[in-house]
């Protein structure tokens, strides 16, 4: 009886060990910390600093430019410029105009183009921002205008439409942080 | 019943299964080399059977549980009760509990890694071997959903669904090792996502297992949404795979299996301490905190003294070292069998002990007897 008994508990714990897992499993976790996406302070030589997300490329970009990234999208990538005029630059409806003709998107007036434009705050102060989208030809911008003094900063991230908005936190993140080299 | 008792307990299979295993230690010596670690250890230690060409032999859970049952059955003599085999009874027992703990540590233990960067923390736990396929519903505010399947199901032609899920996922192909490629020309297929511009190559599978880099082909279907397709993913893809469904966002990753703990380390400082005048390092050290339920707690982990906290231990394993500061990466472990070979160690020794105590007055007189004549 006893031997019988063993044998039944041993049984159980082999079969229990062989046993297939059950290799779902479900939790929830609370929203990541934003801060916990690492940025990186770079203080380059134009006189202005920025914190850029880990991933963001530096490319060779142009003499205009303050600064170029390679912004990896899940499809691709964009391309990211800062570049400083002297100036306004140019008045808001010619420059989103100008953006547009890029995109090859007809010209809109001022009212038109408000939809498409938001007010955000930076160390800067505050900058317009604006999404420009071409559904038929998968392209867009991401633009942020921000006058700083006599001087005004143009940030364009150009890439597929998926890949804009993907990037829309980040880009917005960097503009915020644009500040002057101390 | 009777006949299958006495063939288990008889001393021979004892002496065979130890034979055994003794040969599987040297097989698994010679293969470690060639093979590494973790594949010979799945092969010769962790299974129930071996294939050697056709043959099939016993594994070493098969060998171990045999030897088991054979010390087991020593317990079922009628002429082992007795004072005078104390010592015998103590050390099979003390056998026994050390092949019962093995037991326990294969059935329940886990291991991996936790790796914080300074000033950084962490909630969970990294396998060292096995992968999973995290389907993430962050449509929510406060909270996001996982839907995890393991490495067992990311097997090819296999299909992935589930509740919480208002699409299928059918894998077609699990790559152990691969390689991203940009694709010179457009691909025939209408692929999505990553394998618009690059493909998965597959490599072939490094000796250590932790040094390939996994990557999975997989089909959306069912969505009723242009998300249906083609994807790509691979462990450490640095732009993850967003897709939506429905009014719901999901990222998709294919990780090492994580084990979510119930509180959170976070590294301070990581301090190394070198060899007076050389740059080899004698000892590390990471001063973390713990914070659990509110709760925080400073502690401090070096190398041979270790963090004990809710049954895992945290071994100061490595560090590394970057531009941006030191991160520290510790080893955990979970072993509910731990103390088994300590306590057993312990009991054998006493019945070795028992056991030589009760026959050496025998000894003596029988040396004495001898002298005598």
């Amino acid at each position: 009886m006893a031997i019988k008994v063993f044998f039944s508990i041993l049984l159980l714990i082999i079969v229990q060990s062989c046993g297939q897992e059950n290799h779902v499993r479900t939790y929830r976790l609370p929203k990541p910390e934003k801060s916990s996406q690492k940025q990186k302070v770079e203080t380059p030589t134009s006189g202005f600093s920025w914190e850029k997300p880990e991933n963001w490329i530096p490319s060779a970009g142009s003499n205009m430019r303050l600064a170029s990234f390679d912004v990896p999208f899940s499809d691709a990538k964009g391309d990211l410029s800062l570049i400083k005029l002297s100036g306004t630059g140019g008045d808001l409806e010619s420059n989103i105009n100008r953006w547009r003709g890029q995109l090859g998107l007809a010209s809109q007036s001022l009212s038109e183009m408000k939809k498409n434009i938001t007010t955000k705050e930076g160390k800067l102060g505050k900058y317009q921002l604006i999404k420009l989208f071409n559904n038929q030809s998968n392209s867009a911008f991401l633009c942020a205008i921000m006058p700083v003094g006599s001087q005004t900063l143009f940030v364009k991230l150009s890439g597929g439409l998926t890949g804009i908005q993907e990037s829309e936190t980040d880009f917005i993140s960097f503009c915020s942080s644009i500040d002057f080299l101390e | 019943m009777n006949k299958i008792a006495n063939f288990f307990k008889h001393p021979k299979i004892f002496v065979i299964t130890i034979i055994w295993m003794m040969v599987l230690v040297v097989l698994g010596t010679i293969e470690q080399k060639h093979f590494g670690l973790f594949a010979v250890q799945e092969r010769y230690f962790s299974s129930w059977v071996i294939w050697f060409s056709l043959f099939p032999m016993p594994g070493g859970r098969l060998t171990l549980i045999i030897m088991l049952i054979n010390l087991s059955f020593f317990f079922f003599n009628k002429s082992i009760w007795k004072l005078k085999k104390l010592g015998i009874v103590v050390l099979h027992f003390g056998g026994i509990l050390l092949l019962v703990g093995g037991g326990l540590t294969a059935m329940f233990s886990s291991e991996g890694n936790m790796v914080i960067e300074e000033g950084d923390k962490s909630n969970h736990i990294e396998d060292y071997h096995y992968m999973e396929l995290a389907i993430i519903n962050t449509s929510a505010v406060d909270f996001d959903e996982f839907t995890i399947f393991d490495q067992p199901l990311l097997i090819k032609n296999n299909i992935l669904t589930h509740e919480n899920l208002n699409f299928e996922i059918e894998i077609l192909n699990y790559l152990e090792n691969c390689e991203l490629d940009k694709r010179t020309s457009s691909p025939a297929i209408q692929y999505k996502g990553m394998l618009k511009n690059f493909m998965l190559k597959e490599l072939k599978p490094e000796k250590e297992d932790n040094w390939n880099r996994p990557g999975i082909i997989y089909k959306i279907s069912n969505s009723g949404t242009s998300t249906d397709g083609m994807y790509g993913i691979f462990l450490g893809q640095p732009v993850v795979q967003t897709i939506s469904v429905n009014d719901n966002n999901y990222t998709i990753v294919l990780r090492r299996k994580r084990t979510y703990l119930p509180f959170s380390i976070g590294l301070i400082d990581f301090k190394k301490i070198l060899h007076p005048g050389t740059d080899i390092p004698k000892s590390y050290s990471s001063d973390i905190i713990l914070t659990e339920n509110r709760a925080v707690r400073k502690i401090l982990i070096q190398m041979n003294k270790p963090l004990r906290h809710k049954g895992y231990t945290f071994f100061q394993s490595s560090f590394i070292e970057g531009p941006d500061g030191e991160t520290t990466v510790l080893a955990v472990v979970k072993n509910y069998g731990r103390l088994f070979p300590y306590i057993s160690s312990i009991i054998m020794c006493v019945g070795l002990l028992f056991h030589m105590f009760q026959k050496l007055p025998g000894l003596f007189r029988k040396s004495r007897e001898k002298i005598a004549v």
